[in-house]
This record gives structure tokens, sequence and C-alpha cells, in this order.
């Protein structure tokens, strides 16, 4: 398993700085001893800093170790059939059970890097490494990907006539589950999520996002992601394109799905959707195809703010007019 | 009437491609001069015919026969110098010996069934009275060979619609009204209805050779189709080869020519499975008076050489068109589409799509697409689209998608796209954990049912999409 990283590592360390943890070490001190997490949270979080790695206590206040759902060290990509880098070394390490999120520039390799890590064919990784629960994700084809439990809904949802949704539910459930599911069989595992998601049945003869509002496309990725219980759901601009209602439902039916046992990352301009789910999260900024910086556990608000004193490129984003609030706050 | 509109607004002829350039040629007077350029393979399949065919036939028969044999004289084997033939390649007709069906057989071992209650079956071009059941006609219609037609006005009616010309016919067209033995006849009277229990047309050759044999039967299956103001038909024309003609050579050269009414509707699915190794050429010539409705739907998967001709011509205005057709080319075969729309009065709508799948390196797809939007057919509302899939290397197709304006205030779209499937589209799938195996299939699947899905009966739509399946999973 790849654990050198994982969150106990620091709490160990002699001093509030200590030096990159080799991994060696952290066979040793992954054995539990329950007391010691809260003690150390704080000091935990610098600590984590230095090694480039968001520590679990994010997840915080739970009682087991945390697992680290996803590990990504030093990882460089190209676009296909041209060098030009767009990921330049990108760190970063989700545990289980916590919310990350990206901000960051447009350009700046966000949705690229999400793209890699759910095997997009028109990157090429050219360094580095991708350990999702302790497996390689770079060896796995896309739909491997999938059925280890890595979810991405895209920013914009390719339209598939032809294909229903309820088929193409049908069909990804079915690989997952390595089985032909019926239909019957499914649709009583079915009804449940669209509930979840507040989405009629008829949604599901309607052929894949084929003449579906941009609420409606959002709205079906977050289906997909409750029918196929991903471990790991990476949301690109799930809150893009929409307007405040589809914003409360998306995030409704995100904090619907949430569970101690999944991690979410995503990226976006805006906080709202954060605000909305008003969960604990560590944003990292993405610039330049590297992670520059990142937050850990802040309230949203704070975070904000620290955000914009500390990252001038992001004073448009969040001084946005649907962030009323938060220009209040900072000014 | 509705025929003296037609006739005038066609002249002069445009085919008859004469030798000599004189500038204003009549096909009927012509034809005794050219025969002497006669093309003699073509002569020699005309003598096979017509003596294969009993001399003692009906007399409207016989003036299809003659008309057709006039006109059958100017007209050589279609070479690929030919425009309409110009990527289809008929070599393998003409390098058989091509013999006439024996006319003896309307063999009654077979048995056919039909979801619909109105089945009429036509055995190697012979309407077969004994295999069918027609328990729904409403009274007035009449469906059944035409030589049963009871004298009175629905006879006069369709005799001078089978008289009218048609000199867009090619080479085919003569061929089959020469060689059919008999007309099935579909009369339709004024305001009656076959819809709910739609007319299941099934066209089948019995009759064929091995492979290697070199011989080729031939048949010619003739409907003529008459649906009188306000009526309306839904019909489904099956055509595919039975008993032990599967996968055996045959040659089925069918024609149908449809007259729409004012106001009248026609809904007409067609579907072509014939054999792997048979050649299937096919008329569908329709003609639609005032505000009449034409919808025809077809799915082609059949058939080494399949070629397709419809036109359609407006006979009136505000009449609505749609045509849509799927066509699967797997290894050897030919899928030819040759369709025309002549639009000469205002507000006429049409749409028209057409979807082919290349799915191997020896496959071949082919369209022409041609619409006519004349003088006074001003507020034409005219779309096109045609879109393929190349499914493997070196798979081919020759799209010429074509719209002709000369009016003035219109509104035509047209589109052609030929591709293999979206990348996107299979990467979408894939994120969400459906191997590419599965994704193609579906994606290639949706592809098709787009079009099976207006088949215009339940029953039949069904067939086909589980016989696509099939087709698709035996790849």
């Amino acid at each position: 398993m790849a654990l050198p990283l994982s969150s106990p590592a620091p709490c160990f360390a002699p001093s509030p700085s200590p030096p990159k943890t080799p991994p060696r070490n952290s066979f040793l001190i992954t054995i539990p001893t329950p007391h010691r997490r809260r003690r150390c949270r704080h000091g935990a979080v610098r600590a984590a800093v230095a090694v480039d790695s968001p520590s679990a206590e994010g997840g915080g206040l739970r009682a087991e170790t945390p697992n680290v759902f996803l590990e990504v060290k030093d990882l460089r990509a190209v676009i296909k059939d041209s060098d030009k880098e767009i990921l330049k070394g990108v760190n970063l390490t989700i545990n289980e059970g916590e919310i990350h999120t990206i901000m960051g520039r447009n350009g700046s390799g966000k949705s690229t890097f999400a793209k890699v890590l759910v095997g997009h064919p028109d990157y090429e990784v050219t360094k580095g490494s991708v350990v999702f629960k302790g497996e390689n994700l770079l060896d796995m084809d896309p739909e491997e990907r999938s059925h280890a439990g890595l979810f991405m809904s895209f920013q914009s949802p390719v339209e598939i006539p032809g294909v229903s949704n309820m088929d193409f539910l049908r069909m990804a459930y079915s690989a997952k589950k390595k089985t032909e599911i019926s239909p019957i069989e499914f649709f009583h595992y079915l009804l449940p999520k669209l509930e979840a998601v507040k989405m009629d049945t008829r949604f599901l003869d309607r052929n894949v996002n084929e003449g579906f509002s941009g609420g409606e496309k959002k709205r079906n990725e977050i289906l997909q992601l409750a029918v196929l219980e991903a471990d790991l759901a990476i949301l690109d601009e799930i809150d893009s394109g929409l307007d405040v209602d589809a914003l409360q439902d998306v995030a409704k039916a995100l904090v619907g799905l949430m569970t101690p046992k999944n991690s979410i990352l995503m990226i976006t301009h805006y906080p709202n959707l954060l605000d909305l789910i008003s969960k604990r999260c560590f944003v990292h900024i993405m610039e330049d195809g590297l992670i520059v910086s990142y937050y850990q556990e802040l309230h949203i608000k704070n975070c904000c703010r620290n955000l914009r004193s500390s990252f001038p490129v992001l004073k448009y984003e969040l001084q946005s007019p649907t962030l009323e609030h938060f220009r209040q706050g900072s000014s | 009437m509705a025929i003296s509109c037609f006739s005038s607004s066609l002249l002069p002829p445009l085919r008859f491609r004469s030798p000599n350039p004189n500038p204003n040629p009549k096909p009927k007077t012509l034809a005794p001069i050219r025969a002497s350029f006669s093309d003699p393979f073509v002569l020699s399949i005309a003598e096979k015919l017509e003596d294969s065919l009993p001399s003692s036939s009906h007399p409207s028969l016989q003036t299809l026969r003659s008309l057709s044999s006039q006109s059958l004289l100017s007209k050589p084997w279609p070479s690929r110098k030919d425009e309409p033939f110009r990527f289809t390649d008929t070599s393998f007709l003409k390098a058989a010996q091509i013999v006439p069906v024996s006319s003896s057989n309307p063999s009654a071992n077979h048995t056919f069934d039909s979801p619909s209650s109105n089945l009429l079956v036509v055995v190697d071009g012979h309407p077969v009275p004994s295999l069918s059941r027609l328990s729904s006609i409403p009274s007035g219609a009449f469906v059944g060979p035409l030589s049963t037609l009871p004298p009175g006005p629905a006879l006069d009616r369709v005799l001078a619609v089978a008289s009218s010309e048609f000199p867009d016919g090619d080479l085919f067209w003569d061929l089959n009204g020469l060689g059919t033995p008999d007309v099935v006849v579909v009369y339709v009277p004024e305001r009656a209805r076959i819809v709910d229990e739609p007319l299941h047309l099934v066209v089948c050759s019995a009759e064929g050779e091995d492979v290697g044999s070199g011989r080729l039967p031939v048949s010619n299956p003739r409907v003529l189709v008459v649906v009188e103001k306000g009526a309306e038909l839904t019909i489904l024309e099956e055509h595919l080869g039975i008993g032990e003609c599967e996968g055996r050579c045959y040659w089925a050269n069918s024609a149908m020519e449809i007259l729409i009414g004012e106001g009248g509707k026609v809904k007409h699915s067609y579907v072509q499975r014939q054999s792997s190794n048979a050649a299937h050429i096919k008329w569908t010539f329709a003609r639609q008076e005032a505000a009449s409705t034409y919808e025809i739907v077809e799915v082609s998967i059949g058939g080494r050489l399949s070629r397709h001709n419809i036109h359609i011509q407006q006979l009136g205005p505000d009449t609505v068109t749609e045509m849509s057709a799927f066509h699967i080319s797997q290894s050897n075969q030919i899928q030819d589409l040759h369709s025309k729309l002549v639009l000469d009065y205002p507000r006429g709508y049409s749409r028209q799509l057409h979807k082919c799948i290349v799915s191997d390196s020896s496959g071949h797809a082919v369209f022409d697409g041609n619409i006519k939007v004349n003088r006074y057919a001003q507020q034409t509302d005219a779309g096109q689209l045609t879109r393929t899939l190349l499914l493997a290397p070196r798979a081919t197709a020759n799209l010429k998608p074509n719209l002709q304006i000369i009016a003035d205030d219109v509104k035509c779209s047209h589109g052609a796209a030929i591709s293999d499937l979206e990348e996107d589209q299979l990467f979408y799938f894939q994120t969400r954990g459906i191997d590419l195996q599965t994704a193609r299939e579906a994606l290639v699947f949706a592809f098709g049912k787009d079009v099976i899905t207006r088949i215009h009966y339940a029953p039949l739509r069904e067939t086909l999409n589980s016989r696509f399946k099939e087709l698709l999973a035996a790849k």
C-alpha cells in the first residue's frame, strides 16, 4: 500500500517544521495510536505543507486512520502530438472522506489535471506518478479507473444521440458489477438515486444529454455519480452555467451523496458551491500547471479572504457579482 | 388532370441519351431508329424476359410491356461512365448469365406470417393469393393482382395511372415493366384508411442459383399504389430471399409506383434484407398531389449489390415529403441510394435523412440525393442530411447530396458528414466504466436505431432492431 505521505507522519515529528519525511518512516508510524490525532492537528498543517501534502486531519473528526485515496506526485503532462506541457509537476494527496477544491485562472491546467486523472486520450503523462487506492492509475484504461472508483463529471458533458439515459446508466452499472443487470432490477436500484438528485423518471427515456439544459446536464452527471457510487468524484466546474436554484439543487444532491467514505475533488472558479455544501475542505490554487499553495480546513469565508489577499490573480473570481457577501466580508 | 400537370411540367424529357443531336427528341417516334444502337446484352435479356412470359396476358399488361420495350431499346447497359452509375459497379450482373425465373412455381410450400391482418405475398414477381390474407381491407379498396381487378372506376383509374410515362425511369425500370408477370395493385378509395392494420407486402425470391454457377435468375415484382383524395395508407414493404435462396445468387429487380391524391397520406416502410449474394435493384416512383403526405423509411441491410432509386414528383402545392434511409454495407456489399425529389409547386416541405454504416474494408456506400426546387416552388422548406460511419480502413463512401434551386424564396438546408465514431462520445462511455468495444457497439446501434425507430409499425421495428443487433454481434 502506498502510505508514505499519509497523515500521521508529521505528528511524530519533533518540531513543527520537520524535514521531508522519508517514505520508509511512514511504515513505522502508521501503527495507529488513537489518542494522538486531535492533539497534533494544528501542528500538522504546517508540516504537511512541507511535504506537499495535506494531512488527513481535514477529514477531521473521525477516529480511524484515514486511507490515502489519491496520491499524485510530480505529475507532468503534455498535449499529445505537441510538446506543449500543461501540467508541470503537480503534487496532491487526497484522503478518504475529504473534500478538495482546485481553483485558479482559466488555462492554469485545472481541467487538464482532471482529464489526465481519468485518462483522457488527448494528453500524455511524461513524468510523475498517480496512485489511486494503492494502484498505479496511469497503467489503467479509463474504464478500469472508473471500476476502481474514480469518477469525473464533465464541464460540458457530450450529447449521445440514440442512447437513452436508462440504457446508458444500466450499461455503466452492469460494467461496474461485471454482470448484466436486468432492467427491472436496475430500475429498483435507480429509483432512490433519482430521488436523491431530484430527477424525474422521464429523464431516463431521454437520450444522454441530448437537448438537456445546462442544469439538467450537471444533474445528470451527479446521477451517474450516484449510480456508480464512486469513491473519488472529480467535479469539473459542476457549478458553471447554473442559476442560483440549480446550484442549490446540485449542492443538495452532492451533500446527499456524501458519506464519510468518499472524497471529492472539485474544480471551480466560485466558492459558492463550497459554501452551500458547507463542509470543511482543502483549497488548492493552481497556476501555470502547478499547485502553488493550498489552504486547509479553513472556513470558507476566511478562506476566500485569505485567498484574495495572497493571490491577486484570483481577485476577479472572488469579486464576481455572485459573491456579494464575500466582498462585503473582505472590505 | 393531375397527370397532365405531371407530363407538362417535365417537358422536354430529360433522359434518352441520343447519339444524334436532335434538339427535340420524341422518345416514341425515335425508338425504332435507335434500335440499331441497342445494346445486344440488354436485347438478349429483353428477349429472354419476353419469352418467359405467357403471351395471353391482361391487355393492360400488354400496354405496359410494349411501352417498356420501346423505351428499353434506347438504353444501353449502364457503365461507370454514366453519372447515375459512376460509383456503382454493375459488372457483376453483366458477367452473369441472366435468366428469367421459371414462371411455373408460385410455390406454396412456404408459410408467412405477419403481425398485421393484411398480408400480401409476392413470390418471384407473382402475387400469391393463397399465401396472403387480407382480412381488414375497407370496402371499395382493392389489394391484389391487376389481372383480377374487376372492371369499374377503380380499374379505369388504375390503368390511367399505370399508363402514364416516367421519363426518368432507367433501364431497370423498363426491364421491370417488360418482365413483370403481373402487377400488384393497391387501391385505396377516397377517405378510406388502411392504417391501424397496415398492409404488409412481402416480396420474396424463391429461386436462386449457387454462387459459382454463373447463372442469375431475375424476377420483376411490380407494385402500383393509388391512394385517392383524403385516403390514408400505411404500407410495409419487405424484400427477402426465402427457402433455399438464402445465401444464393438471384436478382430481384422490383419497382413500385405510388400516386397520392389530394390530402392523401402514405407511410411507407421499406425493408431490404436479401441474401448476401443477391442483387437488388429497386425503383420507387411516387407522385404527390396537393397537400398530400408521403413518408418513406428505408432500412437496407442485405444484398451484394443493392440499389434503390427514389423519384418523388410533386403534382400540387403544400405537400409534405419525408425520406429516411439506413444502410449497412458489410464485406463485398454495395448499398446505393439515388433519390430525387422534384418540387414544382409552392410551399412544399421536405426532409431527408440518409444514414449509412460501412463496416468492412470491402464495403461501399453510395448516395446521390437530389432535390430540385423549380421556379414555381416558392416557400419551399427542404432539408437534407446525410451521415456515414466508416468503421474500417479503406471502407468507401461516395456521397453526392445536391440541391438545385431555381425559386428565390425558399429555405433549404443540407449537410453531409463522413466519420468514424466520435472520440468524445467513446471517452464519455469509458469514464463511466464501459469498455471501448461495448461503447462502439452502443454508438453504432444508436446510429442506426435513429432511422429504424421511424419504421411505421412497432412489430416490424422490433424485428429490425434485433436483426440489427445480431448483425453487429456477428462482426
